[in-house]
């Protein structure tokens, strides 16, 4: 646990939880940075298809409402990572007032996500099931909507993002706010848990973060990030990365 | 918590120019210490609250002792002593506010060995902190001061941000009112910094009262001419009138158009984590006369937007007198 955690004494003497270990920082860091150029050397070496092209007739896959969410998600965590973290690094300014107001927004877009995802579309889509985990193994299967690896990000990023708002929104009510005042009615050893939590689940988002940016800017799924900037993606891209079965988005203009 | 009688085992550089200490300051950075009369340094080592890896004693350094007049006013060394300031005749025809402040300062035994820049740069006073816990500003993640049943009588009022541990120095006030300018050197160079601008907040450093780095070394003050000889006042109020620190102090400049208040700067102590510029009493008292009238008219601003703790409240009252007095005439 000492590699991970930081302890102290608390007031009565007695070694808590103070919060996670920040080397790990670099650890995560360098591990992603080896991990990214391991994915790129053995794509390198591997025989590639003509890709797709992106003229012809598009169909729709994400709505712009969806779009607006996932970068406002996308902008509100880049602040909080950097609110966050440039201080521990030594990078040092008047962060937390800018922290929290990012934390807010992140909360509330998070949560917006939630409610439209479970009432409006169609949580399944999103979520891995027995007949996704076919697709690494076998060429001939093609993902719905997303694919496996998707949804495994995806779920990665939800968990890490609730555990990180969950434990960020008790860090909250122990500073002072517009709205309250803050209470130090928590056990240290529950605080120093907490810490732990929040610095832990960052860590872990700053990791898949640098995957999803590394998958988001690859040549053969730059399509999805187009996707993600304008809405759709071709006729011959849907064809060639998804089974028409088992995702049949509509046309577009 | 332990304290000893003994010092810890540390070593101990005595250097004799300020290029070595230089180099020392770079080469041990956050685990060195500097140390001018040590009246903040030697409690933090016997309580092994602080456990640095080398002392860099700067007392043997000429260069950074002693007063002299420069093209626009005064240059304080690092090292000169309070009491050297309390008796220096051009700092009390010109900055006697200054005298003033360093005359408050501590007990006449500290004051004799206590240099200018240790009363500046001495660490935060508030006793959970110098205990040795793990608060905010000790690297921790929480405030022992700040909590329903905190011993906080004499914690900040404005500027927390975590930490609500106050600015101890004295002579700081009175330095941001004279627009005084800290020169702190390191082997990179020189750089000059505004008063206002060396002590530093707990919203951007939570575990350190100024901006000097750790391989810096506040090595003089200047204070420029615009201030010379101008109206002054200095109060203190501590629970003893000697070997205490403020629970509240003003520093008050003041240049005067006939009778009339033509600028003026007014800094409190003991109120927040920096000294505290009054910036809507100095506004206020732009224009007007010293009078009784005058002091209650500004003296109500002194402790607007203030947000005190379980049993600090009496500061805002007290700042308001203060402000009061200074500005009777």
């Amino acid at each position: 646990m000492d590699f991970f955690a930081t302890y102290k004494n608390d007031i009565w003497g007695r070694e808590v939880l103070r919060g996670v270990s920040w080397d790990l920082l670099w650890l995560v860091i360098v591990a992603a940075f080896i991990a990214i150029a391991a994915h790129a050397v053995y794509e390198a070496t591997q025989k590639r298809e003509d890709r797709p092209s992106s003229d012809g007739p598009k169909v729709s896959r994400h709505e712009m409402i969806d779009r607006a969410g996932h970068w406002i998600m996308a902008i509100s965590i880049f602040a909080l990572l950097i609110t966050g973290v440039l201080p521990i690094i030594g990078i040092e300014f008047a962060w937390l007032e800018l922290h929290w107001i990012a934390g807010i927004v992140l909360t509330a877009i998070v949560a917006f996500h939630i409610v439209r995802s479970v009432v409006v579309k169609k949580p399944s889509e999103m979520w891995i099931s027995g007949s996704d985990l076919k697709e690494p193994f076998d060429d001939t299967v093609k993902p719905g909507k997303y694919s496996v690896a998707q949804k495994g990000m995806h779920a990665a990023v939800t968990v890490l993002t609730l555990l990180v708002i969950a434990s960020g929104i008790i860090m909250f009510a122990m500073i002072d706010t517009p709205w309250w005042e803050r209470s130090n009615s928590m056990s240290e050893a529950t605080l120093g848990f907490v810490f732990f939590i929040h610095g832990l689940t960052t860590l872990g988002l700053i990791g898949v973060i640098c995957m999803h940016i590394y998958f988001a800017l690859r040549p053969e799924k730059l399509f999805y990030t187009r996707s993600m900037i304008k809405g759709w993606i071709s006729r011959d891209e849907l064809k060639a990365n998804h089974d028409p079965q088992r995702w049949t988005p509509d046309e577009t203009p | 918590m332990a304290s000893f009688d003994v010092m810890p085992d540390v070593q101990l550089y005595q250097p004799a120019e300020l290029d070595d200490a230089l180099n020392l300051a770079e080469r041990f950075g956050d685990s060195g210490w500097l140390v001018g009369g040590g009246q903040d340094t030697y409690g933090w080592l016997k309580d092994r609250a602080k456990n640095p890896q080398a002392m860099i004693e700067l007392n043997g350094i000429d260069a950074l002792s002693g007063i002299s007049e420069t093209d626009d006013g005064i240059e304080i060394g690092a090292t000169t002593t309070l009491r050297e300031i309390i008796r220096d005749e051009r700092i009390n025809r010109d900055y006697s506010l200054l005298a003033q402040a360093a005359g408050r300062v501590a007990s006449p035994q500290i004051r004799n060995v206590g240099t200018l820049a240790g009363n500046l740069v001495q660490d935060a006073r508030c006793w959970y902190y110098r205990r040795g816990l793990a608060c905010y500003r000790a690297g921790g993640n929480i405030c022992y001061a700040d909590g329903p049943e905190s011993m906080n009588r004499e914690h900040a009022v404005f500027g927390a941000s975590r930490c609500v541990a106050v600015s101890p120095s004295d002579t700081a006030t009175a330095l941001v009112a004279l627009e005084a300018r800290m020169i702190a050197e390191s082997t990179s160079g020189r750089r000059s910094i505004a008063a206002e601008d060396f002590f530093v907040g707990p919203d951007t450093h939570i575990t350190q009262m100024t901006s000097l780095k750790d391989d810096e070394i506040l090595v003089a003050v200047r204070i420029p001419s615009k201030w010379a000889g101008k109206r002054f006042y200095f109060e203190k109020v501590a629970d003893r009138d000697v070997w205490d620190f403020a629970l509240v102090s003003v520093a008050v400049a003041m240049s005067m158009d006939g009778d009339t208040i033509a600028d003026s700067r007014f800094v409190c102590g003991g109120v927040a984590c920096t000294p505290h510029r009054l910036t809507n009493v100095e506004k206020a008292a732009r224009g007007k006369a010293l009078s009784e009238e005058s002091a209650e008219a500004v003296a109500g601003l002194a402790s607007a937007g203030a947000k005190p703790l379980n049993y600090n409240h009496f500061k805002l009252p007290l700042m308001e007198n203060l402000v009061r007095r200074a500005m009777r005439g």
